[in-house]
């Protein structure tokens, strides 16, 4: 038996996070108290409800550790898991960085040859220039996705990736012309 | 008749939209991002989309409509402020966003002087309203009400509502219980559901006063109520305020003159077009366009501004 | 009565002599019907289609619809009926990945996973589908004859004896509940639940500076429902799917191909006199619950299935697959219950304007929108001899819903088993692609790369709540839950002129709030003991 395990760690890390908030961040974060009275009237403040429910986690926290306390297993993340979150953010932030400047990367390209001087943010209601970012970051992540599981790369995970942003092409932006893919809202 | 005058309306039209085209020195450089502070699917964000469907049909401008929502449309100002002054963004706010709500969230930044001003489309047709054939359907019943100790339950929407409630109630003597709810609709269900007494409603009441489920008792903007013109002005009720106001298209500050008129000009033109679906539903929801533009539109918006430092002074004062 | 019975026909013909889609031979085509057909395939295919939920399909129909039809009442129906459409249709569409892939294709299907998938797993996955299909159908039908029985009786008698107070002490109970029922844990369940309440205040707020965000401009309106919904849920189930099978490669696992058995793959004997008794009563469940406002189908969905489990272990023959690796029972149990919900939430929508989930907030937003048609106690004024319109669209909305479930009666299930197509796409295939359809749409919706990164937060949250054995669906329901709460309480303190003990003055609301402490006291025990 052992005194401390992951739940006996996880319930007191919710406390001290828990309490953490209460003291600090809520109070330091909000405009307005507990109760405000203000310009001729009492209202419930925009602290209250936030404290209620880091309140609720102390309680839950101390719930956790009790529970745990003495037990031998229980599930837990490893580092093998964390490695793999790990993998899959990076290859996500990739994703986003292509969607996001695959387009403008192109424009400038077009630019240094002289042969327009619009910008990626007006062209980006304008085919090809719009499909740009989302076909290069949507494929990419299909098929690195799908490399990852069969541990491979194979033209077939790139051929599965570009036939789903064609079809999402086709699903959101082809009948609506009010719809934005990424990243055309952002630019 | 009409085979005769059909190639005569058709040479008219064509006409106005050579004269159109003449006007229009200037054109957006690419796709407007057009930022909506209200959400999805509901009458502001409606008007907002059948403006920007008109602009499109009639000028072939593209309009790409996207959400931005809260805080009174603060958050929808602070992003619009970082955008490009070329004419390619625009938002739809209300006029309160960028007076009281800006003034009273301590965002000097966040004021109209801060931002180019397009054109407004609508006037708020704000009423105190109350259920009819209630215990509170004319102001005698509030003040008797009161006068007996009743506690008077009063629903509002914003901050700017609730602080002119609170003077109204001070001038005649009663303390009442302000509620704040979502939006002119939250106003209306807690009035018909009863967790409410009365409330200030924007302009969606017209349709419940019309049909006669509610009533207007009073006039909360400085003219009389289309639907009740025998209801007083709160400002004769003793209230030095109203709550007067607009929805409008703003842009970030600095935009080229030309860029202004030009969108502006856009926007009253099809809202003044009796055939778009946008006129039609400005028409049902808010009696009409009311669309400002140009110096007009700033005379009115220092106006409501000072209306707005003076109302945030009065209340904090007590 | 006559009166009755006049709307009643009125609204009928209002459905079938509205607007006409096009003619044909000189007969119009009535559009409500047709549009109601086509909602409720577009539903079933979005319900089948994890990432995509009724209430995205129908956010992004909302506009299109009203460009159509226009803003006359003769729009109402036929924008209604693709809306119920939809509604329908994605309660039975969400089954379909739940059970075939392990995947809920819409939030309040994930309790269909438990069952549906171990039973699609042994082979059986037509019967699966086929009893969600029965129970989920049956359980709408139920549903909708309460509700047009019920709503213009019930609805003003709820009105009557519910305050601001009682509604506020309503929504506690409704909370108490979940902590109380959901995961194994109290401790990790009231810890989901205090995330989930901490996480909808983030933004929020009364006060025009929003609060907790650090600044952050980007979380000065919160976290989007969608955003965090389909994180948790979607998002977190696809990390530990694709990690899955990440590992399952590193072995050399191949993965082991179903066994397939034609002759049990489809409604054994017996089977619908298995399922009837959990049907029933998890219909009922589901009407109840969907009958007060703010809470959703999914909290239906786990109160049938857990009280069926209950039955289950109590009164099953030793024989009986138990709940959780495959029993019919368990599958009924939670189609019934969470279909059940659908047409119940019309009640307080129609009787009081008050939305009880995603889907009822976008019939109120598209009869805003149109005009002619408030929902609310008006609705069911029975005047004579001047018609009231309302009361007409009301009944014409009746119709509508009939009209879906017969269809959904009648061709529902094999369009339904149809989108099962997807299950021969592979794993290593299905789960990058699901993850950018839903990246997409949330992105389509909101136009932000900014609510990607909230998305894939939120993903990961719900991976680490996975791994750590803490229930994710009581963070997602008190997330829900949490904004209409405190804005209950709000209006309920200011309206009694700033009373702190609000809660404690009706005998209606110290009875809600003492079941709302017997249920954490009383289900908690409980399950500490089973």
């Amino acid at each position: 038996m052992r005194r401390m395990n992951t739940d006996v760690m996880l319930g007191l890390g919710v406390v001290l996070l828990a309490l953490l908030a209460i003291f600090i961040w809520v109070p330091d974060d909000t405009a307005t108290g507990l109760i405000v009275k203000l310009r001729g009237r009492v209202s419930i403040g925009d602290a209250l409800a936030p404290t209620a429910a880091f309140v609720l986690m102390v309680v839950a926290g101390v719930l956790i550790a009790f529970e745990g306390h003495g037990k031998d297993d229980v599930p837990h993340l490893s580092l093998a898991n964390l490695r793999f979150v790990g993998l899959f953010a990076a290859l996500f932030l990739v994703s986003v960085i292509l969607m996001r400047w695959t387009g403008p990367a192109l424009v400038g390209l077009v630019h240094l040859l002289g042969s327009t001087d619009a910008s990626y943010r007006d062209l980006r209601d304008t085919v090809p220039w719009k499909y740009a970012g989302f076909v290069t970051g949507g494929t990419f992540l299909v098929t690195m996705l799908m490399s990852l599981i069969e541990r491979r790369l194979s033209w077939r995970a790139l051929l599965v990736g570009l036939a789903v942003t064609a079809l999402l092409i086709l699903i959101f932006d082809v009948p609506f012309s009010d719809l934005l893919l990424p990243p055309n809202g952002d630019v | 008749m009409k085979k005769f005058l059909k190639p005569l309306t058709l040479a008219a039209a064509l006409l106005s939209l050579s004269f159109a085209a003449n006007a229009e020195s200037w054109t957006p450089p690419g796709p407007i991002k057009m930022m909506i502070g209200f959400s999805a699917g509901g009458g502001a964000d409606t008007q907002a989309r059948l403006i920007a469907q008109a602009i499109e049909n009639k000028y072939g401008w593209k309009i790409l409509p996207e959400q931005i929502t809260g805080n009174g449309g603060l958050n929808l100002a602070k992003q619009l402020k970082s955008e490009p002054a070329d004419g390619t963004a625009i938002g739809m706010v209300v006029s309160e966003t960028l007076t009281y709500s800006a003034l009273s969230a301590n965002q000097p930044g966040l004021t109209t002087e801060n931002f180019t001003p397009l054109a407004s489309t609508v006037a708020f047709q704000t009423g105190l309203v109350a259920m009819k054939g209630g215990a509170f359907d004319s102001w005698d019943k509030i003040t008797a009400a009161a006068k007996a100790g009743t506690p008077i339950r009063f629903g509002v929407a914003t901050d700017r509502w609730a602080d002119v409630t609170y003077l109204l109630g001070k001038e005649n003597g009663i303390d009442f219980n302000i509620v704040q709810v979502k939006g002119g609709a939250g106003v209306m269900n807690g009035l018909r559901g009863g967790d409410l007494d009365i409330g200030w409603v924007g302009g969606a009441q017209s349709k419940p006063v019309q049909q006669g489920e509610m009533v207007n008792v009073a006039s909360a903007v400085s003219h009389r109520l289309a639907d009740s013109p025998d209801a007083p002005l709160i400002t004769d009720l003793g209230s030095k305020y109203t709550l007067n106001g607009y929805f409008m298209f703003i842009a970030p500050k600095g935009l080229d003159p030309d860029a202004r008129k030009a969108l502006g000009d856009a926007i009253a033109e099809v809202l003044n077009d009796p055939s778009t679906q946008a006129h039609a539903l400005v028409v049902k929801n808010f009696g009409g366009p009311a669309v400002l533009t140009g110096t007009a539109l700033n005379d009115t918006l220092t106006n409501l501004m000072s209306d707005s430092q003076n109302l945030l002074a009065a209340a904090s004062a007590n | 009565m006559t009166e009755v019975l006049h709307y009643i026909w009125l609204g009928i013909l209002a459905v079938f002599n509205g607007y006409p889609l096009f003619t044909l031979g000189g007969i119009a085509i009535p559009a409500a019907p047709i549009m109601v057909c086509g909602g409720l395939l577009t539903g079933i295919a979005v319900g089948a289609t994890p990432g995509l939920a009724g209430p995205m399909a129908m956010a992004i129909a909302l506009p299109i619809l009203i460009s159509v039809f226009g803003f006359t009442p003769d729009a109402l129906l036929p924008v209604f009926g693709f809306l119920i459409g939809i509604m329908k249709g994605a309660t039975v569409g969400g089954a379909v990945p739940a059970i075939l892939f392990n995947m809920p294709g819409t939030p309040d299907s994930v309790m269909t996973t438990l069952d549906g998938h171990p039973m699609a797993k042994a082979g059986q996955p037509r019967r699966a589908l086929r009893i969600a299909q029965l129970s989920s159908v049956t359980g709408d039908t139920f549903s909708d004859l309460v509700l047009f029985v019920c709503a213009p009786f019930l609805a003003v008698a709820v009105e009557a004896y519910l305050d601001l107070p009682e509604k506020t002490a309503l929504l506690i109970l409704s909370i108490s509940f979940i902590a109380a029922v959901m995961g194994n844990s109290r401790g990790k369940g009231l810890l989901a639940v205090a995330l989930g309440l901490a996480t909808a205040f983030v933004g929020t707020g009364q006060a025009l500076t929003p609060r907790l965000t650090f600044g952050n401009n980007d979380l000065s309106s919160g976290f989007s429902l969608v955003s965090v919904i389909l994180g948790v849920l979607i998002i977190g189930e696809i990390l530990i799917g694709i990690e899955g099978l990440w590992q399952a490669s590193r072995l050399g696992k191949k993965k082991e191909d179903a066994p397939h058995d034609p002759a049990q793959d489809d409604l054994q004997p017996g089977d619908i006199g298995r399922i009837a008794p959990y049907v029933a009563r998890s219909a009922f469940i589901g009407t109840i619950i969907g009958a007060l406002p703010g809470i959703g189908s999914t909290l239906a969905a786990t109160l049938g299935y857990s009280l069926g489990a209950r039955r289950h272990f109590k009164r099953g023959k030793p024989g009986d697959t138990p709940f959780g690796e495959g029993a019919p029972e368990g599958i009924a149990a939670t189609e019934a219950a969470n279909s059940a919900v659908s047409g119940a939430n019309l009640i307080p929508v129609l009787s009081l304007g008050i939305p009880g989930n995603a889907a009822a907030v976008f019939l109120i937003l598209a009869a805003d929108s149109i005009g002619g048609f408030n929902p609310g106690p008006q609705v069911f004024h029975f005047t004579s001899p001047q018609v009231n319109p309302e009361l007409v669209t009301a009944f014409g909305i009746f119709t509508l819903m009939s009209i879906g479930n017969i269809l959904n009666w009648t061709f529902g299930g094999r369009f339904m088993r149809a989108m099962g197509v997807l299950a021969r796409i592979p794993g290593p295939i299905l789960l990058p692609m699901v993850l950018l359809v839903t990246l997409t749409a949330i992105y389509v919706q909101q136009t932000s790369f900014f609510a990607l990164w909230v998305t894939m937060g939120f993903g990961v949250l719900g991976y680490v709540f996975r791994r750590s054995n803490i229930p994710v669906l009581p963070f997602v329901i008190a997330f829900i839950l949490a904004r209409p709460l405190e804005q209950n309480a709000r209006e309920a303190f200011s309206a009694t002129g700033g009373d702190p003990w609000f809660l404690f003055h009706s005998a209606t609301s110290i009875a809600l709030i003492l079941a709302a402490i017997a249920s954490v006291i009383f289900l908690g025990r409980k399950q500490a003991e089973s």
